[in-house]
């Protein structure tokens, strides 16, 4: 008995860092939204269109395997602002405001793009961490009025979406360098300072995927290892606790909102800064007072991947593919705004299952859960052989 | 477990669902529209050129889709071109000018697919080369007859304190005014009026926005006795809008029939972009094509694409005209034939000293030949 | 064959890989206080959940006057007039206590809820068995004693007769269980069968006609309560003989190690300070109790003692160190050790690991880790030691989930941690609110050892029996003030209850020092 119950701890050992019981459960449960998001956007689809839906489900579905590379390249702001949502959300933090920060990060790599003028290939690298100190000031702004003044940080990044999409649009106009009145949007960025592409044939897919990727392995890494990383989870699921064992609650607050706020805007400098399929050209921003939907897709991503670095590039990727994907849909006659809906159906619904799936095993579990609670006390005696001294 | 049969059962059934559905072709379309970083229904671009494919599509029962851009950037552009030709799409509508650069590609890229570009000519992105190949078609409007029917109408109703904001000082929007301000004296002149009797306060506002600053410029005009602004740049027209509605004063709207953005609109200065895409689509299948391949052409009363709305959108019975006090169609249908037999022939462009584009009010009288009119810039 | 209400006969209820119920027999005469014994984990709420519904037995069946019958939900088990007191109430917080009551068989007309007749039948009930209650105040409003008599109501008011409370002391003061403990033997008189789930012997002693022993899922037995002792049954429900009363040698008090000086700190729930200008020295070598009623303000000078909260007035010396402006981590590492009074709210983090919670207060220490990054090893090492040392019991050891653990394993978890950090004071606050007493008397043979180890101890306790035994030195609260410095020794649970109650104060330092 005693040695069966140490050799399960050691395999248990063995894999708690890839496949623990939660983040594997946490997969399933993400299956299974996925799947009922999928059937919910097949019911619209066949509604929209009968005699075409399966037809266009298909490129739904699969359509995005024909076109990896811009799988890849669309994925790529979205699993930033993911992770900027995902990362705030493991602290208790909901961080809203991922739109604002990713477009100011957009903006300082579009400073740095026009107005300052370096070699080749150091440019576009300091542009990404322009980008970057962009979004970690509009992290920053709701993370140190959290902290010092207790205000909601969903209150404050909410705002600080609209205020940073307004100044931004307001200092792209005033610059006559990067503005062009008469087309409404920015100049073309010199090729200095766009990311580099991985050359996929068709495909404006750059290393700004790589680099995405790598971040997010870093912060499961920094979560999962590090003492930072325990304390932002410690204050996440009880930020009592985290104070009573001494955490410093206000500097995590600020710190986490700095980081989270850089990676919504490497999102924004990663989606400005990639490079164009066509000579001379390259990505515009066009200021016209819009809030960058990248930063809310960003919270279904988050949601999706259950705020799991690991979790979210791969729901950042099924979310981009469904949506390459679906633009493929219009080859069997599905109109635009009807794939769009459909899209929305599949991402949202998955969310929103996501969210039920807590919410549900909550409910289970304030129903049934002295069975679990009375499973574990019961398996004291069977499992140990510590009987009463 | 169970939920883990539940998953893959769920799955399968998907799958297995899509496995049934046959692939099949008949949803290619022949002409496709690609729409710019706008909705379908921008009352704008968009809408305007595809309301001219749906309108010669359905007649002629030809398939017709549009496409929506996954990004809005050259290569998305690009990538939604791409999608429309695999799709089977002969020919492809562009709307505006945000497709120079990606035409300039997929003309060499898609010998064999017809291109119509609306307002613009494929360049490179760096607008070192211009070259308009055979299989597109460069529609552009002439603005300047457009305005010139928005100055004669105003004067003709019998005002007399006529303003104009334009945004930036390109040529699009110069044409609108020259055209406007030739149009005033012509209509001064066939009623007698005085020299300097009808007075202009011409301005541009440097910007194509919705701002304070343009509000509180067209306030101050209609404060000093203005009684029309044209409206001519964009988000403008909502300052000027706003202003006019405040002030109990008028605006002529630009582009499209922005009759319903604002009770105070009376006419629009219009580009018939309906009128102009059904024209080449007709050319294209009546064997038309070497009207239009590989150069730009002009839009204008000629080919009726310009002009004012004569006709109120969504109501047949609906008059045009009724925000005029005298003018009417058949005033509107007089000056129509002028331009359109070329005995009026509006000047599109004048030396202009500043840079920007911006003229003075001697530039304006000189080189336009006013009389009636008298020129205030501001 | 005897008159009985209920029989549950040779119940069997599985979990996956484990039996809750073993063939267990339960039978519940009409007019009884039966109690259900046994420690946490023995099975007693799996019983009560088959009787009520919520589970489906395996085996076995159960019969209401001799009939067999089948309950598959709780609207079953209402149907037949068995109603039950959950331990964690199943009231909607912002609904009035009226609309609780009446919640899911509420009185109407054409839909319309009929709101008056309700309230006269609840008011008539609550003066009939004198279960004091506002039917129109809210229940985030209204206190824990008051939410229980709310959920008694909710079974009178749908005319019960058999009534489950499933632990229902572990949330009231004294006095309010000495008020539930009459109600309760009411409710017997007046012909009601009673279920009584408990783990405390006096309150069997008190109340009970019969009380039913399990022990590990496993039926023990059944005796008469007026035949029985407290011993005997603590031995059927341990399995082992139980001490009472707290072995421990004379304190040798040494230096100070604790000086509070007019601690004052301020109320959140009203404009009067909740604590108000305390006064006292701990010493090395012994325990001071810190006893008084709930809601006296103890709480509050914990919270600032222990720096959870900032005071308004007044200096706390550690080892002779000012650590009045000192944050937690600073206090800790100063040699102050915490077990809070709430282990869920501050103590644990449920959803970390044990192992994750062992280091809880020491995980930046260089022993723990290295640039920042967690020696994973060196943790699991030092928890292993922890759960053997200090008999932590879960599922799984160190990575065990602490959600999943029981409420007395949890709290030796945190014992653990506190008393193996190094300290000089140990502040404990209910050290043994909800625990059994195989875990109560496990838990005051450490503090007495940390007392022995020449540390301050520090008790903060409601309960009369532990203040009694445990501490060397007694300080009463009331109200926020000191009002009382009594010896154990010399003193007596009445006095100790006149002091509590305000009745009694004295200067401190008037009667006995301590030790």
């Amino acid at each position: 008995m005693q040695d069966n119950k140490k050799s399960s701890q050691k395999s248990g050992f063995d894999f708690r860092s890839i496949t623990k019981t939660k983040g594997f459960s946490a997969f399933t449960a993400a299956l299974l939204a996925i799947a009922l998001g999928l059937i919910f956007g097949l019911i619209v689809m066949t509604l929209a269109n009968p005699s075409k839906a399966m037809a266009g489900f298909r490129y739904v579905l699969v359509g995005g395997f024909s076109r990896f590379g811009d799988v890849l390249y669309f994925a790529t702001p979205i699993l930033m602002t993911g992770l900027a949502v995902g990362f705030a959300f493991k602290m208790g933090l909901f961080n809203i405001g991922a739109s604002g920060q990713y477009t100011m990060g957009m903006f300082f790599a579009l400073y740095v793009g026009f107005m300052v003028e370096l070699p080749a290939g150091l440019h576009w690298i300091v542009a990404i961490l322009a980008g970057m100190i962009g979004g970690m000031i509009w992290g920053f702004i709701p993370g140190i009025f959290k902290a010092l003044l207790n205000v909601n940080e969903v209150i404050t990044s909410i705002m600080f979406n609209y205020i940073g999409m307004y100044l931004v649009d307001m200092w792209v106009q005033g610059n006559a360098t990067m503005y062009i009145a008469s087309k409404s949007r920015t100049n073309y960025l010199p090729s200095t300072v766009q990311i580099p592409s991985l050359g996929v044939q068709g495909s404006n897919v750059n290393l700004g995927i790589i680099f995405a990727i790598l971040i997010a392995v870093t912060l499961f890494i920094v979560l999962q290892k590090t003492t930072f990383g325990y304390e932002l989870k410690a204050t996440g699921y009880n930020k009592y606790a985290a104070d009573y064992a001494g955490m410093k609650g206000k500097r995590n607050v600020v710190v986490t909102m700095i980081i989270a706020g850089g990676l919504a805007g490497l999102g924004g400098a990663f989606a400005i800064l990639a490079p164009s399929a066509i000579a001379g050209s390259s990505m515009t921003y066009e200021p016209i007072n819009i809030i960058a939907a990248n930063g809310f897709n960003g919270i279904a991503v988050a949601l999706l991947g259950s705020s799991n670095p690991i979790g979210i590039i791969f729901s950042a990727i099924f979310i981009s593919h469904i949506q390459r994907g679906g633009s493929l849909a219009n080859l069997v006659g599905f109109k635009p705004e009807i794939i769009d809906v459909v899209i929305a159906v599949i991402i949202y619904f998955s969310a929103f299952a996501m969210i039920m799936n807590s919410a549900l095993a909550k409910f289970v579990k304030s129903k049934f859960g002295k069975k679990v609670e009375m499973a574990n006390a019961n398996a004291e005696p069977t499992t140990t052989n510590k009987e009463a001294k | 477990m169970k939920k883990v049969l539940l998953i893959a059962l769920s799955l399968i059934l998907v799958l297995s669902m899509v496995g049934c559905g046959q692939k099949s072709d008949d949803g290619t379309y022949e002409i496709a529209l690609i729409t710019d970083k706008g909705n379908i229904d921008d009352k704008s671009f968009n809408q305007g050129a595809w309301e001219g494919v749906k309108a010669y599509a359905e007649e002629h029962k030809i398939s017709h889709t549009y496409i929506k851009p996954e990004e809005a950037s050259d290569a998305g552009y690009l990538a939604a071109i791409d999608l429309a030709v695999t799709g089977g799409a002969k020919i492809v509508v562009t709307p505006g000018f945000l497709f120079e650069v990606p035409i300039y590609e997929a003309q060499t890229k898609y010998p064999d697919v017809k291109f119509i570009l609306l307002d613009g000519a494929p360049h490179t992105a760096d607008y070192s080369t211009f070259e308009t190949k055979e299989n597109v078609a460069s529609v552009m409007y002439s603005e300047e007859q457009s305005g010139y029917l928005a100055g004669y109408a105003a004067v003709k109703d019998g005002l007399t304190d006529l303003g104009f904001m334009g945004g930036m000082a390109v040529p699009a929007v110069q044409a609108f005014g020259y055209g406007y301000l030739q149009g005033a004296e012509a209509a001064a002149a066939e009623l007698g009026l005085a020299d300097g009797a009808i007075k202009v306060t011409y301005h541009y506002t440097g910007n194509f926005e919705e701002n304070d600053t343009n509000k509180a410029t067209a306030r101050t005009m209609y404060q000093e006795g203005v009684q029309v602004i044209f409206a001519c740049g964009g988000s403008v027209g909502k300052s000027v809008m706003s202003a006019a509605s405040e002030a109990g004063a008028k605006v002529i709207g630009v582009d499209v029939d922005q009759r319903y953005d604002s009770e105070t609109v009376i006419t629009s200065a219009t580009k018939g972009l309906s009128a102009s895409v059904v024209q080449v689509l007709d050319a294209i299948y009546n064997d038309g094509w070497a009207t239009y391949s590989g150069k730009t052409t002009y839009f204008n009363a000629a080919n009726n694409g310009v002009g004012l709305p004569t006709a109120v959108i969504g109501d047949a019975n609906g008059n045009a005209f009724d925000r005029f006090s005298t003018f009417d169609k058949a005033a509107y249908d007089a000056v129509f034939a002028k331009l359109a037999d070329g005995s009026v022939a509006p000047i599109r462009t004048i030396t202009v000293a500043d840079a920007s584009g911006v003229a003075t009010a001697d530039e304006l009288t000189s080189a336009l030949n006013l009389v009636k009119v008298a020129v205030t810039t501001r | 064959m005897e008159n009985y209400i209920v029989e549950m006969l040779n119940i069997t209820k599985e979990f996956p890989g484990i039996i809750a119920n073993d063939n267990i027999t339960l039978n519940l005469k009409k007019g009884e206080v039966h109690a259900l014994l046994g420690e946490n984990g023995a099975g007693k709420s799996t019983l009560m959940s088959v009787l009520f519904g919520l589970y489906q037995a395996e085996k076995g069946e159960i019969r209401k006057n001799g009939e067999v019958v089948k309950i598959n939900n709780p609207n079953d088990a209402n149907a037949l007039g068995i109603g039950m007191v959950h331990q964690h109430f199943k009231l909607v917080e912002i609904f009035t206590v009226l609309e609780n009551i009446i919640l899911g068989v509420e009185p109407n007309k054409m839909g319309f809820i009929e709101k008056k007749e309700a309230k006269k039948k609840v008011i008539e009930l609550s003066e009939k068995y004198g279960l004091a209650i506002n039917p129109d105040a809210l229940i985030e409003n209204i206190s824990v004693g008051m939410q229980q008599r709310v959920e008694i109501l909710k079974m009178l008011y749908r005319e019960n007769e058999i009534l489950i409370f499933d632990e229902p002391t572990a949330v009231l003061t004294p006095q309010e269980i000495k008020e539930l403990l009459k109600i309760m033997r009411g409710f017997a008189e007046e012909g009601k069968s009673i279920l009584f789930i408990t783990h405390k012997l006096n309150e069997i002693m008190e109340v009970a006609d019969r009380c039913t022993v399990l022990r590990k899922g496993k039926y023990i037995g059944t005796v008469d309560v007026k035949t029985t002792t407290k011993e005997e049954l603590s031995r059927m429900m341990v399995g082992r003989d139980i001490s009472f009363s707290v072995d421990k040698e004379i304190s040798k008090p040494g230096e100070v190690v604790l000086s509070v000086n007019n601690i004052t700190v301020a109320s959140k729930l009203h404009k009067n300070n909740a604590v108000k200008g305390v006064t006292f020295d701990v010493r090395a070598g012994e325990i001071v109790c810190l006893a008084g009623i709930e809601g006296n303000g103890q709480t509050e000078f914990v919270a600032a003692l222990t720096g959870l909260e900032k005071m308004t007035e007044g200096s706390i010396r550690l080892c002779g160190k000012d650590i009045t402006k000192s944050s937690i981590r600073e206090r800790s590492i100063s040699g102050m050790s915490h077990i809070p009074e709430d282990r869920h709210k501050h103590g644990l983090v449920l959803e970390y690991s044990l192992e994750e919670n062992m280091v809880l207060q020491r995980y930046w220490e260089s022993k723990f880790q290295n640039k920042g990054f967690i020696k994973f090893d060196a943790v699991r090492e030092y928890s292993e030691g922890l759960i053997k040392q200090f008999d932590v019991r879960s599922g799984q050891g160190p990575i065990t989930v602490v959600r999943s653990m029981s409420g007395g394993n949890q709290q030796k978890a945190i014992i653990a941690r506190e008393i193996d950090k190094k300290h000089e004071l140990l502040v404990a606050v209910q050290p043994t609110r909800g625990l059994d007493v195989g875990a109560i008397e496990y838990i005051h043979k450490q503090l007495v050892a940390t007392r022995d180890a020449g540390k301050g101890v520090l008790l903060v306790s409601l309960e009369l029996e532990e203040v009694m035994n445990v501490s060397d030195r007694i300080l009463v609260m009331y109200e926020g003030e000191i009002v009382g410095e009594l010896d154990p020794k010399t003193t007596t649970v009445q006095e100790l209850g006149l002091y509590m109650s305000g009745a009694k104060r004295n200067t401190v330092k008037e009667t006995n020092h301590a030790g």
